[in-house]
């Protein structure tokens, strides 16, 4: 494909990255996907139909990033069907509820078939949401995080109630995804082509030449 | 290339190793054909692998020229039917057959459609006939059938309005399609491999060489998906080389054994008490069925899209919030229990081999579809965990010799239609009315004779009083013009003024 054209042409392109969405039944990951694509919470007048695929579009720093996310079914019975769901993903928001301490046990089994599956070139996110009911926290701050840091995941505390640290994530996880295809691309370059390596790896397409450039930040559409 | 020359060593590894099991072989029949003095192989035609690998490089390039050779002609042809089409404007027919559309007069063209249509496809198919005939490639015997004229019409038309790039496009189309004919013997694994470079080419081609924006790319690949597609359709669903056919039919058979897996054990977030609801998951059923009707995979995945569509407004009527995941797969696996969609598993090989990737890996499409695979994944390998059930009941219901509905003393079976079910429901109200219709009747003689008892009651408490007080009147005595009879100084009284009448 294109993409082995150079890192340089870059520039013009827009990214395709497919998100998955992992955690146990009531984490929070609806209210939190929901929060960032449509900013709603809780609403009895949400018009949304679903919530278990949705896109966003995003321009990091002139870069366009069509971002899919991917939710996943989190009850026990279907954990067997994960690689299923997260083949050929860039990354992955394993997401638990700090008044929980099973739902961290249960990212921790993830976390481990992720990189046995996909190896390091997925970005993990461990997202300790509904930190609005700190006073009932059953999973300590300073654990989650250095057991992030143990398996090469950064960590991140949300409340999609009060919304807090969901733009973060996203957009943070979008710079580190873009980098490990930048690094993709140029090892792509530097080696001979290989048709249909890059078939099955990430999808660099032209983007519609409508989208917004915002400065900087990054711009929301449906 | 590089892949076909990968793989007769990884065979010759195989193949060494089945011979050293085998016995009763002769020496000189496992030698190569060419007589190089190494081992041949049957697969090879005799030869080994590397004078086999020249062999079919030889067939190869020979069958690539010829296929050239054919892909220009075509061209060329195509170009003179693409010229005088638009000389000759409105004319409803195939470009093919221009130069005799040309030369009939108005009043033949105005037989009915219908008629036309046919004789059309049949001038073509001659035609073809003649042209291959004298070509030095074997003849390709292609059947047309009505869809794939309509769709090549189609193609053609709509590639019209991409001028030159659409020429292009055709081309390659019509080299792919021929080189496919060869690669029938091939593979399934081999032909997916090759459609897929195909995609991949053509897309490349067009965004570089054709400049065409990316959503106009799109169209064009969904338009050439759909005519090579239900070209290929005949050769490569449910191939006789694969063991689809068997896995179709091993699923169909576990559905069927897990006819008695209820809503409640999946914990389906799903009401169809609602009539909204019921609606719409027979809705989903049918559109999962229907899946297996079309021939491009394309719209076999709109089938899905459409069926996880409704099955997200029967969770939305039943829950009132937006679906997720959660509540999705569950849902979807009841949807394939209760539909069992014919050939499952070949509709999945299929689409997965032939789709275009960019839709199956991030579109909308390809999330549903992925959520098909789970859910025939998870029936394939459902046990009495995943149902929360013991293993006993569980082996019993599959067994056949309970039904978990049974067990809830519910008299009728769970496979039954709507209707009868329907039916059941009145006769148990209608029951439960007569029952109630009884206790009201009953109720009403009891006040019936409650009331009577009480009348009688009174009347015998009054007849007591009448007899322990009885009443004596006495007759009157005095008449009563003497009622002042007792007043005894009257005679007293002065006499009464008498009226006196006064003159003037």
């Amino acid at each position: 494909m294109a993409a082995a054209g150079g890192g340089g042409a870059a520039a013009a392109r827009a990214y395709s990255f497919k998100v998955v969405l992992l955690g146990e039944g009531c984490v929070g990951k609806t209210s939190l996907v929901l929060r960032y694509c449509e900013n709603k919470f809780n609403d009895k007048h949400i018009t949304t139909l679903q919530a278990s695929f949705l896109t966003k579009k995003l321009n990091i720093g002139g870069k366009r990033v069509n971002l899919a996310i991917w939710d996943t079914a989190g009850q026990e019975r279907f954990h067997a069907l994960g690689p299923i769901y997260y083949r050929d993903s860039n990354g992955a928001i394993l997401v638990y509820d700090i008044t929980d301490e099973d739902s961290f046990q249960k990212v921790k089994n993830w976390v481990k078939e992720l990189r046995k599956m996909l190896g390091n070139e997925i970005c993990l996110c461990i997202v300790g949401n509904k930190i609005d009911l700190e006073k009932e926290r059953h999973v300590s701050i300073q654990e989650a995080e250095s057991y992030a840091e143990s398996v090469g995941a950064k960590h991140y505390h949300t409340s999609a109630k009060q919304n807090k640290g969901i733009e973060e994530l996203f957009l943070d996880l979008c710079k580190r995804m873009i980098e490990t295809a930048q690094v993709d691309e140029r090892a792509k370059g530097n080696g001979s082509s290989q048709p249909g390596a890059t078939r099955r790896g990430v999808q660099i397409i032209d983007d519609e030449p409508q989208a917004q450039s915002g400065g900087g930040g990054c711009c929301s559409s449906g | 290339e590089a892949t076909s020359n990968l793989r007769p060593t990884a065979r010759e590894k195989m193949s060494l190793k089945s011979e050293r099991r085998g016995i009763h072989v002769d020496q000189s029949e496992l030698l190569c054909k060419k007589g190089c003095g190494y081992y041949g192989n049957p697969a090879w035609q005799g030869f080994c692998s590397k004078c086999w690998r020249e062999e079919y490089h030889k067939a190869r390039q020979k069958q690539i020229q010829e296929d050239w050779e054919l892909a220009e002609r075509l061209q060329r042809e195509e170009e003179e039917a693409f010229a005088s089409s638009q000389s000759s404007q409105g004319a409803q027919s195939l470009t093919f057959s221009k130069f005799e559309e040309k030369k009939t007069n108005e009043k033949t063209r105005k037989v009915t459609t219908v008629k036309k249509f046919f004789s059309a496809s049949s001038r073509v198919g001659s035609k073809k006939e003649i042209q291959e005939a004298k070509a030095p490639s074997p003849s390709i015997n292609r059947q047309t059938s009505i869809e794939t004229d309509r769709v090549s019409k189609e193609f053609i038309e709509f590639l019209k309005t991409f001028h030159k790039t659409g020429q292009e496009i055709y081309k390659q189309t019509k080299m792919f399609l021929e080189s496919m004919h060869y690669k029938r013997d091939l593979s399934i694994e081999e032909q997916s491999e090759c459609t897929q470079d195909f995609y991949q080419t053509v897309a490349e081609r067009m965004q570089t060489r054709g400049k065409v924006p990316p959503e106009r790319v799109e169209k064009i690949m969904d338009q050439i998906e759909k005519y090579i597609m239900t070209r290929l359709y005949k050769y490569v669903f449910c191939p006789e080389t694969t063991d689809d056919e068997k896995k179709d039919l091993a699923i169909q058979k576990r559905i069927r054994a897990l006819h008695w897996v209820t809503p409640q054990m999946l914990c389906v977030p799903v009401n169809e008490e609602i009539p909204e609801v019921s609606d719409m998951v027979v809705k989903a059923i049918t559109d999962i069925i229907e899946m297996d009707s079309k021939r491009v995979p394309r719209d076999k995945l709109a089938c899905i899209t459409k069926c996880s569509k409704h099955i997200f407004n029967a969770i939305k009527v039943t829950k009132n919030e937006p679906a997720s995941a959660d509540d999705f797969l569950p849902t979807l696996i009841y949807i394939v229990l209760k539909g069992n969609p014919p050939r499952l598993q070949s509709n999945i090989q299929y689409i997965t081999r032939f789709c275009n990737p960019s839709r199956l890996m991030t579109g909308e499409d390809g999330y549903y579809f992925t959520n098909l695979c789970c859910a025939v994944a998870f029936i394939e390998k459902l046990d009495a965990q995943s149902l929360n059930l013991s293993q006993e009941d569980f082996d019993r219901y599959m067994s056949g010799q309970t039904s978990p509905r049974k067990q809830e003393s519910e008299n009728w079976s769970p496979d039954a239609c709507l209707g009868v079910k329907q039916m059941y429901k009145n006769l148990d109200l209608l029951s439960q009315l007569n029952e109630r219709q009884e206790r009201i009747m009953n109720e009403a003689k009891k006040l019936e004779k409650d009331l009577i008892d009480w009348t009688d009651g009174i009347a015998k408490e009054v007849q007591d009083i009448v007899e322990k007080y009885p009443l004596e009147i006495k007759p009157p005595n005095q008449s009563l013009a003497a009622i002042d009879s007792e007043n005894v100084e009257n005679d007293k009284l002065p006499p009464p003024l008498q009226p006196q009448v006064y003159a003037g």
